[in-house]
């Protein structure tokens, strides 16, 4: 499998938040602003733990495997780095687990719904 | 530590007429592979499906259950992929 069929994006900087507004109603989340820009930006993008070369569990492992199976190209995010990155794709995504993959914009599951798509056909059909 | 039953009771009390068959996997008390079946299902995506479960479990997930490996039927669909 070419390196080429997925894109890791890194989610961590050592940018400072931006200064408080005047009025905050809300914490301004670097990272919950940039999770939100990756799943916008890419057709096909997986929050993972570790990396599609080395996967740190065997959902997400699974998961890969089945996207390569499809050669379906797919930008990847390693939640690992940081908590508070899986904390933040947790509340923006509602969703509990790691992996999760996301279709423009939507989230298709994590490796169960993703396994079950993926033995019914569908998620060739979702993806292509 | 939670036990498959109580997993499964959990699930069966919190969704109506729900079925759950629930199944320590690795006998560690915390991977479990769960089956639900239930009419409140109809009509949601499996991500909603999904999420109606992992609701019921809320703070389990990442806590005491590790990892639940998920399946989600409503009872017209049993028998269909």
């Amino acid at each position: 499998m070419s390196s080429s069929q997925f894109e890791p994006i890194p989610m961590m900087s050592d940018a400072p938040a931006p200064a408080p507004a005047a009025a905050p109603q809300e914490q301004a989340s670097p990272i919950r602003d940039a999770i939100q820009e990756a799943i916008s930006s890419h057709e096909v993008i997986l929050f993972m733990k570790g990396t599609p070369e080395a996967p740190a569990c065997g959902f997400s492992a699974r998961t890969v495997a089945m996207l390569q199976e499809l050669e379906v190209p797919f930008a990847a995010v390693d939640i690992l780095p940081d908590p508070r990155i899986r904390q933040e794709l947790s509340a923006i995504s509602n969703w509990p687990t790691i992996p999760q993959l996301f279709h423009h914009g939507e989230l298709i599951g994590g490796c169960d719904i993703v396994t079950e798509m993926y033995e019914s056909g569908e998620l060739a059909e979702t993806l292509r | 530590m939670l036990s498959s039953d109580e997993i499964k009771q959990r699930i069966e009390a919190a969704i109506p007429g729900a079925e759950a068959e629930v199944e320590d996997y690795t006998g560690g008390s915390d991977h479990f592979r769960a089956t639900v079946t239930a009419e409140a299902f109809e009509g949601l995506s499996r991500v909603q499906q999904h999420r109606l479960v992992y609701g019921v479990l809320e703070g389990e997930i990442g806590g005491a259950i590790h990892a639940l490996a998920l399946k989600t039927r409503t009872p017209s669909k049993i028998n269909t992929p």
